[in-house]
């Protein structure tokens, strides 16, 4: 019998399956992603934020204002107020009328404030948009003296309903 | 990738020698080189998977009281936590003498006191300045665990729940009383 050369086939192997759960996991992530704000970029700090038990109530994306109290660098002591506002055309009146912001910050979507500043920007937010919903997002490792200083802010300008920020704890 | 080679490889040719010439011709199918295809769809993917945050951040909505003159209440509807400067915390109903509670215990104890004055409990929140931001939410978060308790227990006696909840300051006389715990 003569050896007959078979000619090899290449390793052929039906993708189509592989295909379409690639793509379903693609389209899926695409439509979940949520991308970091141009302000989340670039601030130098991150927020641990302290663990609530589950709640289904999630922050709202329209017209918030956010007040970071973060801290800055290694030093606890260090810890600082951000101002942040999701609605461009609302930002850009606010930090215009605001006292106590300088040019630079103001083409920037977070300033960083003191208490005054802090004031002056959640009234002028109220002023320009009374529906504004206001967020405090603070560090867990903050003193409550931030928060209660914040808060006091925010009763004085009566802006006395918001949200605190927090983490879903986990295993609930 | 996989799927080197040829696709489709090994269909002509099923039969060697000369064909008729009127024979029909096999059709072969349509072949697509999905290979780039995949290869995109992949990248992408492996993008939207390390960049999607799974945990949003969720809120606890909190109101607080615009300034008004001081509002008249009853002692006897108080129920007072007090938060230390180190964490600990301190209950007292009405004028008795605050007490140590452990976190853990605070739902209960915060239960039983609701149910005996029903809605007529004033809670107030007192919390020392040094205290951290991480036990102020955590007391804040059993309070309103209680609440799905409260709400349950309250509606089999037709008593729709109404909370009344208050943070007030921390004072020196308030400091005073709790130090020595």
């Amino acid at each position: 019998m003569s050896k007959v050369k078979m000619k090899r086939t290449g390793f052929v192997l039906d993708m189509t399956p592989l295909v379409d759960i690639a793509f379903l996991l693609l389209t899926f992530f695409m439509f979940t992603a949520k991308f970091k704000s141009e302000a989340e970029s670039e601030q130098k700090f991150q927020i641990k934020r302290p663990k609530a038990s589950a709640d289904t109530s999630k922050i709202p994306d329209k017209d918030l204002a956010i007040i970071k109290i973060a801290i800055d660098s290694a030093n606890i002591g260090d810890t600082s107020y951000y101002y942040e506002m999701t609605n461009e055309k609302d930002r850009t009146a606010v930090y215009a009328n605001a006292k106590g912001i300088d040019d630079s910050q103001r083409g920037k979507m977070q300033v960083k404030a003191n208490l005054a500043t802090l004031e002056e920007l959640v009234g002028e937010s109220r002023i320009q948009n009374p529906k504004t919903k206001f967020a405090i997002d603070a560090d867990k490792r903050i003193r409550f003296k931030w928060l209660n200083d914040c808060m006091e802010v925010m009763r004085k300008k009566r802006a006395t309903a918001f949200n605190l920020v927090t983490d879903k704890k986990q295993g609930m | 990738m996989a799927g080197g080679g040829t696709l489709g490889a090994g269909r002509e040719r099923a039969k060697r020698g000369k064909p008729s010439k009127r024979k029909k011709k096999k059709r072969v199918g349509f072949v697509l080189d999905m290979t780039p295809l995949v290869d995109i769809a992949f990248l992408l993917l492996t993008f939207f998977m390390f960049t999607t945050t799974m945990t949003t951040p969720q809120i606890m909505q909190m109101f607080i009281p615009p300034q008004t003159d001081n509002v008249e209440v009853p002692m006897s509807k108080l129920f007072t936590i007090r938060v230390r400067g180190d964490g600990k915390l301190f209950y007292n109903p009405a004028k008795d003498e605050p007490q140590l509670v452990l976190m853990k215990d605070l739902k209960k104890l915060m239960f039983d006191a609701n149910m005996k004055l029903k809605n007529q409990l004033i809670t107030v929140l007192k919390i020392d300045d040094n205290a951290s931001y991480d036990i102020v939410i955590r007391v804040l978060d059993e309070l309103n665990l209680v609440e799905g308790d409260l709400v349950p227990a309250l509606q089999k006696e037709n008593l729709p729940r109404e909370r009344r909840f208050t943070i007030a300051p921390m004072t020196e006389k308030d400091l005073e009383e709790i130090k020595p715990l």
